[in-house]
């Protein structure tokens, strides 16, 4: 690939796709938090 | 009115959100998009647009179905006032009117799943051929009633045992078939041609203000933000249902989608193609079948010297392709359904009625291409207007207000800040208004008949079947709102 088509694929992929595994993350750990205050 | 139903889990809910958002749009009009508007220098504005445009309307209609409790009609009433009832009666007429031609497009996904599958597909010698005799039979009609019969099976099974367990099916299962085919895409000899062309901008088309606008466009009618889908399933999110988080997830998981679909196609095409590749991509074929349906089938019959490996692709593409396009036909049928429910109806007698009417009135799309490509202008133009009207129900309520007590409750994981409220009362309206002039105006450029109402794609037609859905609707709004409202 072109150093220029690198850049935008690590820009659009990287904010799209990373975008999207920090709201599953944050999702994850949200759920886990709410299971743990029920459980108390 | 029957035992109201939630989403089970979270988990659910995004899936069947996301059976919503990710459709045909997202695998066959994302590439010819891109293929036309300079590759990279498209899929920046693409970007910021994710951000502007479709970000804060899921985040809108998530908030708007959980705190009504109506589909669109009902729940833009009771945000923005009885007056404005007809608002929301065009949203859900929008997704309806599309509805009655999507099913045609489900079933021509299903009718070449079941080619691949029977091997027809791939030793055909001809595939414009294949297509146009396919098109102009009744078979697209004979796979039209059955989508229709597989969504409305579903949707009559209600939320949990319908809509929410078969989703989990439909979307893991596209996303698991999707993610092998990219392997095999990018594995193929030459396929970082097509990689180089999908990222790399044309400098002189950075700034192009049609590209913006075809950017602008492909979030609006790719994401689902907007249509009144969102909204409705919405209605069956739990109490406790955080709304920020999940829209964040909708927003960025449907993109992900495109942009794999995206890297498949360009890859797959660039390596394959013996002519002229781009030529191929762009080339929009009678009602934009060209790619999908005549030059993806002839690119799978060159993929191996297995055909046996041959028709496992193909078949596990058009079976991608009809998950995707089933899963945002079931929440379409669900919308309609869910507006005759508020209005009064029984769940099982509302879905026979959006069965029926589902069937009849997707006929004559069916049936004749131009009566397809007419609908497909007019209410796809038209859910423009459909997110317009949601910003203006959250900025009659009081954006500031809105964003307080039904976006950041006590069960938000993410509270979000007076940019929202900035969004909803300026970007939105703004954009909604400029997108609608743009396409309209162009329209009229390329039509010199413009204000022919009969003509397939101009602004008489839009304005024409327009007016007669604002007309009854404004008519007999008083009727209309103060029977969905009603305490049932």
């Amino acid at each position: 690939m072109s150093s220029t088509a690198i850049i935008v694929f690590i820009f659009v992929c990287g904010l799209i796709w990373g975008g999207l595994i920090y709201f599953l993350r944050l999702a994850v750990k949200f759920e886990k938090l709410k299971r743990g205050n029920e459980e108390i | 009115m029957g035992k109201k139903e939630f989403f089970t889990s979270r988990w659910g809910l995004i899936l069947s959100v996301l059976g919503i958002a990710v459709g045909t749009g997202n695998i066959w009009r994302f590439s010819r998009i891109v293929a036309q508007n300079g590759g990279g220098s498209f899929l920046i504005p693409w970007v910021v647009f994710l951000f502007l445009w479709s970000l804060p309307l899921i985040i809108a209609e998530f908030a708007l179905g959980k705190s009504a409790r109506l589909g669109p009609l009902g729940a833009i009433a009771k945000t923005a006032g009885k007056k404005f009832g007809w608002m929301g009666g065009f949203v859900a007429f929008v997704s309806t009117g599309i509805m009655f031609y999507y099913s045609v497009v489900t079933g021509w996904c299903i009718k070449y799943f079941y080619s691949a599958v029977s091997g027809e597909l791939l030793t055909s010698t001809d595939h414009f051929a294949m297509w146009n005799d396919f098109s102009i039979s009744l078979l697209p009609a004979l796979f039209h009633l059955l989508a229709i019969g597989i969504g409305i099976v579903v949707v009559y099974r209600g939320i949990v045992n319908g809509i929410e367990k078969v989703n989990k099916v439909l979307v893991s299962t596209l996303l698991v078939i999707l993610l092998i085919l990219l392997v095999r895409a990018v594995t193929l000899p030459n396929a970082v041609e097509g990689l180089n062309y999908f990222f790399t901008p044309e400098w002189d088309k950075v700034l192009d203000f049609k590209v913006w606008m075809n950017a602008l466009t492909q979030n609006a009618w790719d994401t689902g933000a907007g249509w009144g889908l969102i909204l409705t399933y919405a209605v069956y999110m739990k109490k406790k249902e955080d709304i920020p988080v999940n829209a964040a997830l909708i927003g960025f998981g449907n993109n992900s989608v495109s942009l794999i679909a995206g890297i498949i196609i360009f890859s797959t095409v660039f390596s394959l193609s013996s002519v002229d590749a781009m030529t191929q991509i762009t080339q929009s074929g009678p009602a934009n079948t060209g790619l999908t349906f005549i030059y993806l089938p002839l690119l799978f019959s060159k993929l191996s010297s297995s055909n046996i490996v041959n028709n496992i692709f193909a078949s596990m593409f058009f079976l991608a392709l009809a998950f995707a396009a089933l899963s945002s036909l079931i929440s379409m049928l669900e919308l309609t359904t869910r507006t005759f429910m508020d209005f009064g109806f029984l769940r099982k007698k509302a879905i026979f009625l959006v069965g029926a009417l589902g069937f009849l009135f997707g006929l004559p799309s069916a049936l004749n291409m131009d009566i397809f490509i007419n609908q497909d202008w007019v209410w796809g133009v038209g859910l423009i207007l459909s997110g317009g009207f949601i910003s203006f129900a959250i900025n009659k309520y009081g954006a500031d207000k809105f964003r307080i007590d039904h976006i950041n409750s006590g069960y938000s994981e993410i509270k979000l800040g007076k940019w929202y409220s900035f969004f909803m009362k300026y970007l939105i309206p703004l954009q909604a208004f400029v997108m609608l002039l743009w396409w309209l105006i162009s329209s009229i450029s390329w039509d010199p008949q413009w204000w022919n109402p009969f003509h397939t794609e101009n602004l008489g037609t839009c304005l024409f079947q327009w007016g007669i859905v604002f007309l009854i609707l404004i008519g007999f709004n008083k009727i209309i709102t103060n029977k969905t409202l009603a305490e049932k």
